[in-house]
């Protein structure tokens, strides 16, 4: 079906579109096709503009390129000695769209409203909130979380005054643009708010279609947008008065390998663990000898960078952590080294043990099939044998914790790491699906989670990875092999400048919409 | 006597319709159940790890996927029998809001492919079968088995990069323009985004009702009677008019009201493509994220479109053809 679709696609290609351009008077509206439509709406109670840019609404914090915490709501935090409770100290000039003034009580009135919502909003920790005065409001949690911050950074506030069942469609807030016209399944047409406090984008009107990719491609063929999102597939064909746009992202894809020996966790009733991938010889070797640049050109069409953890380049990763990789021979060494040999077939074996394993990768997504197919080949050249396997996510959530999975992450809340790697969340659904363990990582990890300040957090993160001498990333325990990076991909017109983005988090589309302040259109 | 033949007839099918209502949900229900798609997966996405145990159990709660199945449909059933069809774990709004939202955009572009189809696909079948064997006869032939067998949204795309794209004469896809406020959207904006939609309905929905059509001119045609009309020299379209019109319109409109399902399948697909504003596109989000309440809401309402395109259909029989009273098939 794809296939047909691109053959068309290769028809148009061989006709160029004259796009007309404005002439004379500035442009100050733009057409977006970015992706899928927030079916659920524009509440961030219920988790729209997690990604730092809730568009109708503003946060108390935000997080600026470098991910340096911002204040933008807020003029003030501090967080208690023991990390339970936060005082936010808010501005008591911001309007809401409509003109009524923003109030500590709408802060309390969106906190206690996220809480209580059944959503991706995840405020359970929160225990209370106090009012101290009609500019200062007090967050008391249940146990001390650093990562608090972050909520605070994604979390935009909605009017008490305004809100209803509706708030959904009818979004009031105090971010820089406001709602005119949602044609569901069709577009959205915004416009500048008039009250915002922060810096004017020079665009007075944005209207965001929600196309099918193909009917998206064919719209910015047309001419008919300024920005559109294209699949890798689609980003070597180039449209006349447009300029492709290749964002840096944590949109990782990486192996889970099962920590553990096998056996069976009697309390959740699930097999566990993997005779060959808990031995930590094999997650070294197939760690280093991957080689990550050439999934990168073979895979992703150059549209990615290597990864070397769940968090590249974002202020808790570890920069120690990468390392020269595809590197057969020092793969082959250390199996030698923990005493595997190969057999006549040329794969390694110990004590009677092939070093044999099966990859499961989400049969539906045609990327990381493709990943775990070019695995398997590289494997192979050191020495391993990986069986493929492609499942639906109920059968993968079966098998996860005994067998090796491709999976993806890649979140602004360094509360993913905690997830990913702490024991105590072993076997506990996704989180910790293969049962890795370390009491000096756990540790280093508690003190993340406990530090008052980003930057005290920031080193243990970094610690948990790699401190030296242990960590969970490759140069430790290795219980992932992570591989590559997705880039995120617009087609953009060229007379538009959407200057430095932030690397981009897991999920394309809205989060590029986070700086329009400083977009630009030059002719 | 004959109204209460109908009664009848409007009852039996209204009991038979429970029944096929009641097996299609079921079946719906089951083939979910087997669905691939976690929705609190499908929902969270890549926020999965950012979410702690506490907040995926009150998830959990929320989509009502902590039951057993057997209780879900239970659940479900015992709700829609209260005629409440639940809420949209997806778009967090009552099912019936949604469909009623959707319905109406999808209901003009049917309606209006429905109509031109119907009224192109007689004329072509009607010609096809007066030249049985000609030229004009293979040509129809052929175009509709081709079409028979194209995908609507291959059809879709092409007549975008055709007419959208080369000719810049209609937009690329959505239900009004880009950008303009629904006080200044005229009805030729409408009617200018609904020509391609409609077009590819309607290109796809001649097929059936053409070789039909054919065929029945075809056999009425071959009967002794049109023999002798032609022998006392009447020919062409005057004959058709005479002998042929009554014989084979009235079930070629019954034919093609017994299309609706097809028509609804249709429609699905090309609002994909030309992202139309309809039911269709929303029964693809619903089954796409396991939105268990709103795709059981499409179903059942897509249930009795299709239900009442075969009542019309078998009721047209049923008063036209005197035959069909007394048991007969013709």
């Amino acid at each position: 079906m794809s296939v047909l679709i691109f053959a068309c696609f290769l028809l148009v290609a061989c006709t160029s579109q004259a796009s007309d351009s404005e002439t004379g008077k500035k442009k100050d509206s733009l057409v977006l096709a970015i992706g899928s439509e927030p079916t659920d709406g524009f509440d961030p109670t219920t988790g729209w503009g997690r990604y730092g840019s809730p568009l109708f609404q503003s946060t108390l914090l935000t997080l600026d390129r470098n991910f340096n915490v911002q204040p933008d709501l807020a003029v003030d935090y501090s967080v208690s000695e023991d990390g339970l409770e936060w005082t936010v100290k808010i501005r008591d000039d911001v309007k809401f769209s409509d003109g009524e003034p923003l109030t500590i009580e709408d802060v309390i009135f969106t906190f206690e409203t996220a809480k209580n919502s059944q959503s991706v909003v995840d405020l359970q920790n929160l225990k209370k909130i106090e009012k101290l005065d009609a500019q200062t409001v007090k967050f008391v949690l249940e146990r001390p979380q650093s990562t608090f911050l972050y909520t605070l950074t994604m979390l935009g506030i909605v009017p008490k005054h305004a809100y209803s069942e509706n708030y959904r469609e009818n979004p009031i807030g105090s971010g820089p643009y406001k709602l005119v016209q949602w044609d569901k399944g069709q577009q959205l047409i915004v416009e500048e708010n008039p009250y915002y406090y922060g810096k004017k984008s020079p665009f007075k009107k944005l209207t965001f279609l929600f196309l099918s990719q193909d009917a998206a491609f064919l719209a910015a063929k047309a001419g008919q947008v300024d920005i559109v999102s294209v699949p890798p597939n689609l980003a070597k064909e180039s449209i006349s008065g447009m300029k492709l746009i290749a964002l840096d992202s944590v949109d990782n894809r990486g192996i889970m390998l099962p920590f553990v020996k096998p056996g069976y966790d009697a309390e959740k009733g699930i097999e566990i663990g993997h005779e060959v991938t808990s031995d930590l010889a094999i997650r070294k070797a197939l760690n280093i000898g991957i080689d990550r640049d050439k999934l990168v050109e073979d895979v992703l069409e150059g549209f990615g960078t290597p990864a070397f953890s769940v968090a590249d380049k974002l202020p808790w990763w570890n920069e120690e952590t990468v390392f020269e990789d595809g590197d057969t021979e020092a793969a082959e060494q250390i199996l030698m080294d923990a005493g595997w040999r190969k057999n006549a077939d040329g794969i390694f074996e110990k004590d009677g043990e092939k070093a044999s394993f099966t990859l499961v990768y989400p049969a539906s997504d045609q990327t990381r099939q493709s990943l775990a197919i070019a695995f398997k080949q590289m494997a192979k050249e050191i020495g391993i044998e990986v069986n493929t396997e492609g499942k639906s996510w109920s059968e993968i959530e079966e098998v996860m914790h005994s067998t090796p999975v491709v999976m993806g992450w890649g979140s602004h809340d360094p509360i993913e790491i905690y997830h990913l790697y702490h024991s105590k969340y072993r076997g506990q659904g996704y989180s910790n699906a293969n049962y890795y363990s370390n009491k000096k990582v756990d540790q280093y990890m508690d003190q993340a989670i406990h530090a008052i300040t980003p930057e005290e957090a920031n080193e243990y993160w970094k610690k948990a990875q790699w401190d030296g001498e242990t960590g969970f990333s490759a140069l430790g325990d290795a219980p992932w092999v992570w591989l590559v990076n997705l880039q995120h991909l617009y087609v953009v017109n060229e007379h538009l400048n959407i200057g430095e983005q932030k690397i981009q988090p897991h999920g394309h589309g809205w989060p590029i919409t986070e700086f329009i302040a400083d977009w630009t259109w030059e002719e | 006597m004959q109204l209460l033949n109908i009664g009848k007839f409007i009852l039996l099918r209204t009991l038979k319709f429970a029944i096929l209502l009641f097996a299609v949900v079921l079946f719906s229900f089951i083939l979910v159940s087997f669905s691939p798609v976690d929705p609190i997966q499908s929902y969270l996405g890549a926020e999965m790890m950012v979410v702690s145990e506490e907040q995926k159990e009150q998830l959990a709660e929320y989509f009502g996927v902590d039951e057993s199945k057997t209780q879900q449909f239970l659940n479900w059933l015992n709700m829609f029998l209260h005629g409440d069809l639940g809420t949209s774990l997806l778009y967090r709004q009552e099912v019936l809001s949604i469909i009623q939202e959707r319905f109406l955009a999808s209901f003009m572009l049917m309606a209006i492919s429905w109509i031109i189809s119907g009224i192109f696909g007689y004329a072509l079948g009607v010609i096809a079968g007066m030249n049985e064997g000609s030229w004009m006869d293979r040509a129809i032939k052929s175009y509709c088995f081709i079409l028979a067998s194209t995908p609507a949204f291959w059809i879709g795309i092409l007549l975008l990069i055709v007419f959208s794209m080369w000719l810049g004469l209609f937009p690329i896809g959505l239900g009004t323009p880009i950008g303009m406020l629904s006080d200044e959207v005229t009805w030729l904006d409408q009617i200018k985004h609904m020509v391609l939609p409609a077009l590819t309905l309607s290109i796809i929905g001649v097929s059936n009702i053409t070789l039909h059509t054919r065929q029945k001119v075809m056999d009425v045609f071959n009967t002794e009677f049109i023999r002798f009309a032609r022998a006392k020299g009447e020919e062409g379209f005057r004959l058709f008019a005479r002998h042929g019109l009554r014989n084979t319109l009235f079930p070629a409109i019954s034919v093609h009201f017994a299309s609706f399902g097809e028509l609804f399948g249709g429609a699905i697909l090309a609002e994909q493509v030309f992202s139309y504003p309809g039911l269709g596109q929303a029964i693809v989000q619903a089954g796409m994220n396991s939105d268990v309440p709103l795709l059981l809401g499409i179903v059942v309402f897509s249930t009795l479109f299709v239900f009442i395109g075969n009542l019309l259909a078998d009721l047209l029989y049923y008063l036209i053809d005197v035959r069909m009273k007394n048991g007969e098939t013709i």
